[in-house]
């Protein structure tokens, strides 16, 4: 009998993978945000009225990520993005592979940001790292207020919390304050937006944050 | 129930590891599995049977160690151990806390039986 040392990440291959995406995106100056999220919480809205608010001379490219159907893909197309789906056929997540394989379809180098949109599902797809700049959960209202402590991994490797739908608030009992203490608590780093994507309230502050980091991947 | 994709990263590693010991038997592989790192161990157990059903590993356990989640309060500077996740540092309230331990997945050992456990000579059985 002998012990052999192995000392490895099991996500090693993937990270591996990951790294080369960022270093493609790093090389053409384009800003990736990866959007995880419940199913119905609201990704493809937002991306949606994001693409129709952010400045018009921005180049955006998306990527979808579903089990099946191209629907969110036409959806975000009819708003001017270019992009590629991706059907998981029953994966739960997203990896860096799966990105790697579609980015000879995008024109990466001319981009200025690539949206992510994972598989709908707030567990998986915060262990996979994509080659990201950043990672981005969405919460909605209709939800529950009970989220980030019941799926706090997603909050540890999140780099920003948006609460969707909250033009819905007066309908419902929900506790932002609560949330925003969670979240806070979970990753001080990580600040909560809260908007509406079908109202556009709150859509200046998530658009303003987006242009931030855009300057700030550039300089 | 990414799981089985987990264990499919994890049997890439370990037939690269086991390539270097031609004629070895695996049996035992030791991981650490942070309790924050979304993966749940009974789960992954399941998930390894089943994939390494009539194969070399068909009789290889799977022994995890879970990490406890650990923070540290960025203003009180206090370390502490998650029992469950809390709300704020337990010593001064504080919300500012980095996670220092509890998100790691990786393979640390294996364990191996060098003569093959009774392999016939000459090894290929398939």
């Amino acid at each position: 009998m002998a012990k052999v040392d192995v000392g490895k990440k099991i996500l090693s291959e993937n990270d591996r993978v990951a790294a080369k995406n960022r270093e493609t995106f790093d090389d053409a100056g384009v800003l990736v945000l990866n959007f995880i999220s419940s199913p119905g919480s609201g990704k493809t809205t937002l991306l949606e009225t994001t693409l129709d608010r952010l400045p018009q001379d921005l180049r955006v490219l998306v990527i979808e990520g579903d089990v099946s159907t191209t629907r969110d893909l036409d959806r975000v197309k009819a708003h001017g993005a270019t992009g590629v789906q991706i059907n998981t056929g029953g994966g739960c997540h997203l990896s860096a592979k799966m990105v790697a394989e579609v980015l000879p379809e995008l024109d990466v180098e001319h981009a200025d940001i690539i949206f992510i949109e994972n598989v709908g599902n707030l567990i998986c797809p915060s262990t996979y790292d994509l080659g990201e700049d950043g990672k981005v959960v969405l919460l909605a209202t209709t939800e529950g207020d009970d989220k980030p402590m019941k799926y706090p991994t997603i909050f540890y490797e999140s780099r920003l919390a948006i609460l969707n739908k909250i033009d819905l608030l007066p309908y419902l009992d929900y506790d932002v304050e609560k949330v925003q203490r969670e979240v806070e608590v979970l990753n001080a780093d990580c600040e909560l937006l809260q908007v509406s994507a079908r109202s556009g309230e709150g859509i200046d502050d998530w658009i303003s944050w987006i242009t931030t980091r855009l300057e700030e991947k550039r300089s | 129930m990414h799981e089985l994709s987990i264990c499919q990263s994890m049997l890439e590693i370990v037939d690269r590891t086991m390539a270097e010991h031609p004629g070895a038997k695996l049996l035992r592989i030791f991981l650490d599995v942070g309790k924050g790192s979304t993966i749940e161990p009974v789960l992954l157990s399941e998930a390894f049977d089943v994939i390494t059903t009539d194969g070399p590993y068909e009789e290889t356990k799977l022994v995890v160690n879970e990490i406890p989640l650990a923070g540290r309060c960025r203003s009180c500077g206090s370390t502490f151990e998650y029992q469950e996740v809390a709300l704020g540092c337990p010593k001064c309230e504080s919300v500012d806390i980095e996670i220092t331990s509890g998100l790691e997945l990786a393979i640390r050992e294996l364990e191996i039986d060098e003569n093959g456990a009774g392999d016939p000579p000459g090894g290929d059985a398939e």
